[in-house]
């Protein structure tokens, strides 16, 4: 899995929807790991998920509240046609990286769409 | 009134349709994007080749294939003037990511402009474009 970015841009659990997007706007991505206070990954949001939240009170809605839940994620072991499979399958930009250890949510990095098209890109 | 013209992105990265998907998958290296509009040599709206669309090529030959067998017809035309709370909406309600703009007078199918989801995260944020550190040390 070396196409995947080391560490991830996290926020907490309780951050506001407005400081999300404004960790994403400041890091120039379209996703933030949300991680409870063991640093473990619980979720994550994306730029579509802020969308979605458009109406709502930023400051007062909380990033629990709008992200979309951890179920997905590999390894850096897992082969990457693979995790292709899996981001076309699931229609997701970003997969999050854990650890291998069994039951382990700490998160190691993402691979994202983005980095797959650099690489196809150049043959 | 914020408008679709106050937000996005002003002009279109382009590929036609006969371009190879090789070419594709560098224009949205390059230009770190994530969505490439077709155009044919009019100038007018095919298509929109999004990056999960590429995705699903790999391990293909990306020279084989072209432009117009992977985009997705867009068949959505936003007006520049369009109030950004309506196209919010519609981004929500047909799951897209990004909008084309189309200026009725600039003639039909004409892009003049971009509208993505990261750009209403910005518009959501608060943040003006530029100086976003500057501007978060203000705040306190």
């Amino acid at each position: 899995m070396s196409l995947m970015r080391r560490g991830a841009i996290t926020c907490a659990e309780q951050t506001s929807i407005r400081e999300v997007a404004q960790i994403m706007m400041v890091n120039r991505i379209r996703y933030c790991v949300v991680v409870n206070q063991s640093h473990e990954v619980v979720g994550i949001i994306s730029a579509r998920s802020i969308l979605k939240a458009f109406g709502k009170e930023l400051d007062q809605t909380k990033a629990k509240d709008i992200l979309l839940p951890y179920t997905i994620s590999i390894t850096p072991s897992t082969p990457l046609k693979e995790a292709i499979e899996l981001m076309g399958k699931k229609k997701i930009e970003h997969l999050v990286v854990v650890s291998e250890r069994l039951g382990s949510k700490a998160v190691l990095g993402i691979l994202h769409a983005s980095d797959i098209i650099i690489h196809l890109a150049k043959g | 009134m914020v408008r679709v013209c106050d937000l996005m992105h002003r002009g279109v990265i382009y590929c036609y349709p006969l371009d190879s998907a090789r070419e594709v998958a560098k224009i949205m290296a390059t230009n770190q994007i994530r969505a490439v509009v077709v155009v044919d040599e009019t100038g007018e709206v095919w298509g929109l080749i999004s990056i999960m669309e590429l995705l699903g090529l790999y391990g293909q030959e990306l020279e084989k294939i072209k432009a117009e067998e992977i985009m997705k017809p867009y068949k959505i035309e936003v007006d520049p003037q369009l109030p950004i709370e309506s196209a919010i909406a519609l981004m929500k309600r047909k799951k897209i990511d990004q909008l084309i703009i189309i200026d009725p007078h600039a003639g039909p199918k004409r892009p003049v402009g971009i509208l993505t989801s990261f750009d209403i995260v910005q518009y959501m944020s608060g943040l003006q474009v530029g100086h976003y550190e500057s501007q978060l040390k203000m705040k306190d």
